[in-house]
């Protein structure tokens, strides 16, 4: 999932106001106050919609203006904009980080919105990621993380699910996943009792990928197989359930499923996310080889994919050869790569599918060959071949890979006549699958058809109906733009 | 030192004592008392609490489960295996950091990939894999089975059989001898669709029975639908292909109302 863009942030010079930093001030002002209206009257779109701003903003905050936005929206001295201030290196020295200890918050004086309290919060913990500062980031995210689990309203739950996922980023960033594999358990939890969607499906896909992590696969599919399933709010989040899902089913050799899943996280993905498309496909192409199809070229031709999809394209022309050799030279060649992927093991499985390709090449182009012919072909490397060679035929036979007998007395292998395939019922079995999928496709696209859910209710005075209309410009422009912003 | 402790460590060395004579009776019920005292440690998973015996404790307990791990092989109980080696893991995984390296952490892993692969449970095996780091995929004991699986799923029994010469240490034995059996029945199911008709002779290789009657027998136990005819087994005719021409029509009837079904929802 490595999405993350190397920011490289110039430090601002203390004293100069650089002319980006009044209007970063000013959006986060904007951003701010989008939020509070969006908490009074409680719709969670407007949230949402802040939460977006922020991304694109992502590369211009700067500690001074982190400062002098929790000076605006907290009051100075209560007790978060203490907590949170500690970790934003104050002008040119850096502070002892602060450990506060993570007590129940009072009320502070002017009521600042806890939306705007865990505003505050994210906003700093991308700020210390983007800016490497790990530890700190872990330190911050589990204060944070420690004050949602008193909060329980709807608004909130935006928020809260980024906070979740940058909890879980830096703790990895930092190598210690396991610690918090405790908490996100019990934070789901929560979110399950509380009905909080976002949160349940976010919380799931953290954990996921923490068992996975750490190649905990029984585990992960224990949590998955338990976990109530609904229906997808992200569509980000559900392309990564697909992907963790693809994954599981794959070690455990259920390949057909595991080809689906990973085909449609690739294809759902957004196109920016470069990274993730990458992994998807990888994966992707190995199930393929493994159910004994071969991807096309199209599949490694992928734009910016080619050089990550190197290794895995002579892997698959070794495949289909059917060669050995090739096979075995490749595996050594790219080992590293493999192993940095995790599919060393599946690789490995490769080989025999390597083998029934041989053959199956070797059934096609001979009517009748003899065996130790079959075992200097496929270069077994055996101490007598011809005897291995027998068994693995006759094992191919039996699971209808090549459709030939054996004669042992003459010690050849007599390929079967394929006849004409069309007069069979094969094309219609594959127009079948075809058209169930075309269709399928089609009452999907019609059941995720979303309304706003308060049309019916009102009609529409010409104002409200302004903002709607800006707000799906907004919305469309920034669809069109497929700017990398969530998550 | 703690005379809980000692007590257990007594009783452990009497059942050390009773598994290298070969006295599985008396095994068995010293480890079961031995189980019930282990309960009374408190620094044992699950709880993993920090208690001033904890390394002493967990090395002991460790230890006792190998024990109990290899007893069951040797009693043939296969279901006695699981539970040891499912109480066994977490000494392995989570205590690996706190305890030195087990003499015989391998050998056991290697077992229990071994037990699944006979028991056909493969998608186990391949998860127990994934757990594995690289260093102990090189471990001969591992590699064994590793390669025994590839072999399983090429096909080439005959290597399978082969490397029961090879096995790394005797406990393996068990489940190899299981193992042969499957295989047997494997071949003998490849056998049956990839030839024709076999002589007696090579069929007896194939199947490594030892002689004649041994194969007659076991055709007429399993395969009771090979016919013997003059020193040749004639393996189940191929079916007379049914006719070609005979249309699924339920199946397609089915697919053609799915089809207008569909097509009518579609507005």
């Amino acid at each position: 999932m490595t999405q993350d863009v190397e920011m490289k942030e110039v430090p601002a010079p203390s004293n100069s106001t650089a002319s980006s930093s009044p209007s970063t001030f000013h959006h986060l002002k904007e951003i701010a106050s989008l939020i509070e209206t969006g908490a009074y009257a409680r719709e969670v779109r407007r949230i949402v919609r802040a939460v977006r701003l922020t991304m694109a903003l992502r590369r211009k905050l700067k500690a001074q203006v982190l400062s002098a936005f929790l000076n605006f929206a907290l009051t100075p001295g209560s007790e978060p904009h203490n907590r949170l201030a500690s970790y934003l290196p104050k002008e040119d020295e850096h502070e002892m980080e602060v450990d506060t200890a993570t007590s129940v918050t009072q009320t502070p004086v002017k009521h600042p919105l806890p939306e705007l309290e865990i505003y505050c919060y994210l906003l700093v913990l991308i700020y210390l990621i983007d800016q490497k500062k790990y530890n700190e980031a872990k330190a911050c995210s589990s204060a944070s993380v420690a004050r949602l689990k008193n909060l329980n309203r709807r608004t909130v739950d935006v928020l809260a699910s980024r906070l979740y996922f940058y909890y879980s980023l830096s703790y990895e960033l930092t190598g210690d996943l396991a610690e918090i594999r405790g908490n996100l358990l019990a934070l789901h939890r929560i979110a399950t009792l509380r009905h909080d969607e976002l949160g349940q499906e976010t919380l799931l896909n953290l954990l996921l990928r923490n068992y996975l992590h750490y190649n905990l696969y029984d585990q992960a599919e224990k949590l998955r197989s338990k976990a109530p399933r609904f229906e997808a709010h992200s569509n980000q989040q559900f392309c990564r359930y697909l992907f963790y899902l693809g994954k599981i089913r794959t070690i455990q050799l259920e390949y057909t499923d595991a080809k689906e899943s990973l085909l449609q996280a690739a294809r759902k993905a957004p196109v920016a996310a470069l990274g993730f498309r990458v992994q998807c496909n990888k994966w992707a192409i190995i199930v393929r080889l493994l159910l004994g199809e071969i991807p096309e070229r199209t599949v490694f031709m992928q734009k910016g994919m080619e050089n990550a999809l190197r290794p895995y394209f002579e892997l698959t022309n070794a495949v289909r050869i059917g060669d050995l050799e090739l096979f075995k030279s490749v595996a050594e060649k790219f080992s590293t790569t493999f192993s940095s992927d995790r599919t060393h093991n599946l690789i490995v499985r490769l080989r025999h599918n390597v083998i029934r390709t041989g053959l199956r090449n070797i059934s096609i182009s001979y009517s009748r060959i003899s065996l130790a012919d079959v075992a200097k072909k496929l270069r077994l490397d055996s101490a007598n071949p011809v005897t291995d060679a027998e068994s693995i035929v006759a094992k191919a036979i039996r699971d209808g890979a090549i459709d030939a007998t054996l004669d042992r007395a003459n010690g050849w292998m007599v390929s079967k006549e394929t006849g004409d395939i069309y007069s069979t019922n094969e094309p219609q079995i594959a127009f079948n699958s075809r058209i169930a999928f075309c269709l399928n496709m089609h009452n999907e696209a019609v059941r995720a058809l979303r309304f706003p859910p308060n049309s019916h209710k009102e009609k529409e005075s010409a104002e409200k109906r302004r903002e709607r209309q800006q707000q799906e410009q907004e919305l469309a422009k920034h669809i069109a733009e497929e700017d990398d912003d969530e998550f | 030192m703690d005379p809980q402790l000692t007590e257990v460590s007594q009783l452990f060395e009497r059942f050390k004592a009773a598994c290298v004579r070969e006295d599985v009776d008396t095994g068995s019920n010293l480890l079961s008392k031995l189980k019930v005292m282990l309960t009374g440690f408190r620094s044992l998973p699950p709880l993993f609490e920090d208690t001033p015996n904890a390394i002493h404790e967990l090395t002991l307990a460790r230890d006792i489960y190998e024990h109990a791990v290899l007893l069951s092989v040797k009693i043939g109980d296969q279901d006695a295996f699981e539970r040891d080696f499912f109480q066994l893991k977490p000494y392995y995984t989570d205590a690996s950091g706190r305890l030195p390296p087990s003499s015989q952490e391998y050998m056991i892993l290697g077992l229990n990939l071994l037990r699944l692969l006979v028991q056909n449970r493969i998608a186990e095996f391949h998860t127990e894999l994934e757990l594995l780091s690289p260093t102990a995929l090189e471990n001969p004991c591992i590699k064994h089975a590793v390669e025994l699986e590839q072999s399983f799923m090429e096909g080439a029994y005959n290597r399978v059989l082969s490397a029961k010469q090879t096995v790394p240490y005797k406990t393996y034995d068990y489940f190899m001898d299981l193992l042969a059996k499957t295989v047997r029945d494997e071949i003998a199911g490849c056998s049956e669709k990839a030839y024709d008709y076999l002589s007696i002779s090579d069929a007896r290789q194939t199947l490594l029975f030892s002689s004649d009657d041994e194969l007659l027998q076991y055709i007429n136990e399993e395969h009771p639908e090979w016919e013997i005819k003059n020193g040749v087994v004639i393996f189940q005719k191929a079916k007379e292909s049914a006719p070609c021409k005979e249309i699924p029509s339920l199946q397609l009837i089915n697919q053609t109302l799915s089809y207008a079904r569909e097509l009518e929802r579609i507005v």
